[in-house]
């Protein structure tokens, strides 16, 4: 039943940019990351870089130039990020499913539209990723190495990259202070849109465990 | 080929006399636009000695256009401009933009040394505590602006609170201002001060 389950999974992934997918899940198996609505309309639009790097702009007052974001963790760096998590994310965020009250008012529809959603996306998926920048204190690698092994690289990867079909975000060289902050909010369930089955693999994560992780992944070169 | 050369040349030189005058016809009706119309509150060369009037000189053209536009849908208010911008065709909009734009922007004058010290660090890094964007990622390190995003460096300071108040409170109302608004809104009056003293002296 269970690789029934996953085989569906798959097929349904890929099919995501071809066709509406059929919905999937009763009424107490809410769907994660649904496509449907704005999602499924911005996810067929064809980026275009040159107008993504114009649209950009008005992010850059937080993300910063090559979009490298803030050691602070107040910021994730973007650059080299999938274009299909970044439109999940940025859709989430303006309809109120992923919780960021500072960055909400800044994604409102009169201020990007799902064109530039798209062109946005896909500029920031094809910019240079910098340096790890916001690397973690680097003592807890090995059970961070351990715990990430063991939960987060079956969908985030031996190295980090994440998947795009699968809207897994790439994490390797991510701001440590950036993933301890959603890695909180994730277990917690404060982030709003995050995926149940990440939830409740780290659901019984401490505080440390949850700095392990983070440091390791920070740690991770960009692939 | 050497035929369809010299065509090519004499193509080129004539498209070249045929621009060049309207062109010229275009900024010369400008500038006597400017010195007629504008003149009073924006000064002839866009570089408005009154704090309360924004300086124009050296504005991306487009973006002075679409302020024009602005005032005629509404979603800009002014007592004094709104009936001034009606006295003018909008389709000399863009050669008043290309007039404006190609003059020479004069700075300002800092008195407050110490605000404008803290305007700066406001200006280039922003708040990410309050998540105040630094205003520097759409108006460019140097304040020069572009199309999308005015030119503010050298402004009247006085114009540039007075216009984040209109943009706290809603009175400035453009679909393109969203990001101001809420800017404005995460922005105290005393760091909105700062700011302006420190853009004036750009």
């Amino acid at each position: 039943m269970k690789t029934l389950l996953k085989g569906l999974l798959v097929l349904w992934s890929g099919c995501i940019f071809a066709q509406s997918p059929a919905p999937a899940g009763g009424e107490n198996d809410p769907v994660w990351n649904e496509i449907k609505g704005e999602k499924l309309l911005t996810l067929r639009l064809k980026g275009d870089i040159t107008r993504g790097a114009e649209a950009f702009e008005i992010c850059q007052g937080c993300h910063m130039g090559g979009a490298k974001g803030s050691v602070s963790g107040s910021y994730p760096r973007l650059a080299g990020q999938h274009a299909t998590v970044l439109i999940e994310q940025i859709v989430d965020i303006r309809s109120g499913k992923r919780s960021n009250p500072k960055m909400k008012a800044f994604a409102h529809e009169t201020v990007i539209s799902p064109q530039e959603i798209a062109d946005i996306a896909a500029y920031l998926e094809a910019l240079p990723i910098p340096p790890n920048l916001g690397k973690g204190p680097g003592t807890l690698l090995t059970r961070g190495k351990e715990l990430y092994s063991r939960d987060c690289a079956t969908c985030h990867g031996e190295k980090g990259q994440g998947n795009a079909a699968k809207f897994y975000p790439l994490v390797a060289g991510q701001h440590y202070k950036y993933l301890l902050r959603e890695a909180h909010l994730i277990r917690d369930g404060e982030r709003g849109n995050a995926n149940p089955d990440m939830i409740k693999a780290i659901k019984p994560y401490t505080n440390e465990d949850l700095e392990a992780v983070a440091d390791y992944i920070s740690e991770l070169p960009a692939p | 080929m050497r035929i369809g050369g010299m065509l090519a040349w004499q193509v080129a030189v004539l498209g070249l006399l045929a621009a060049t005058p309207a062109r010229a016809d275009d900024m010369e009706k400008a500038k006597t636009i400017a010195a007629s119309i504008c003149v009073a509150c924006h000064g002839v060369d866009g570089n408005s000695v009154i704090p309360n009037f924004p300086k124009l000189a050296g504005h991306h053209p487009d973006y002075i256009v679409r302020q024009l536009k602005e005032f005629i849908a509404g979603r800009r208010k002014s007592d004094i401009m709104v009936p001034i911008v009606t006295m003018v065709d909008p389709n000399d909009f863009k050669a008043l933009g290309d007039y404006y734009g190609a003059q020479k922007p004069t700075p300002g004058t800092v008195t407050d040394a110490k605000a404008a010290e803290r305007g700066k660090k406001l200006y280039m890094d922003g708040d990410e505590d309050r998540g105040v964007p630094a205003c520097s990622g759409c108006h460019k390190d140097d304040a020069s602006g572009n199309k999308r995003f005015p030119r503010l460096a050298g402004q009247h300071k006085e114009y540039l609170i007075t216009e984040m108040n209109n943009f706290k409170t809603g009175v400035r109302n453009s679909e393109t201002g969203r990001v101001m608004r809420e800017v404005a809104k995460r922005m105290s009056d005393e760091e909105i001060g700062a700011v302006a003293e420190f853009l004036t002296g750009m």
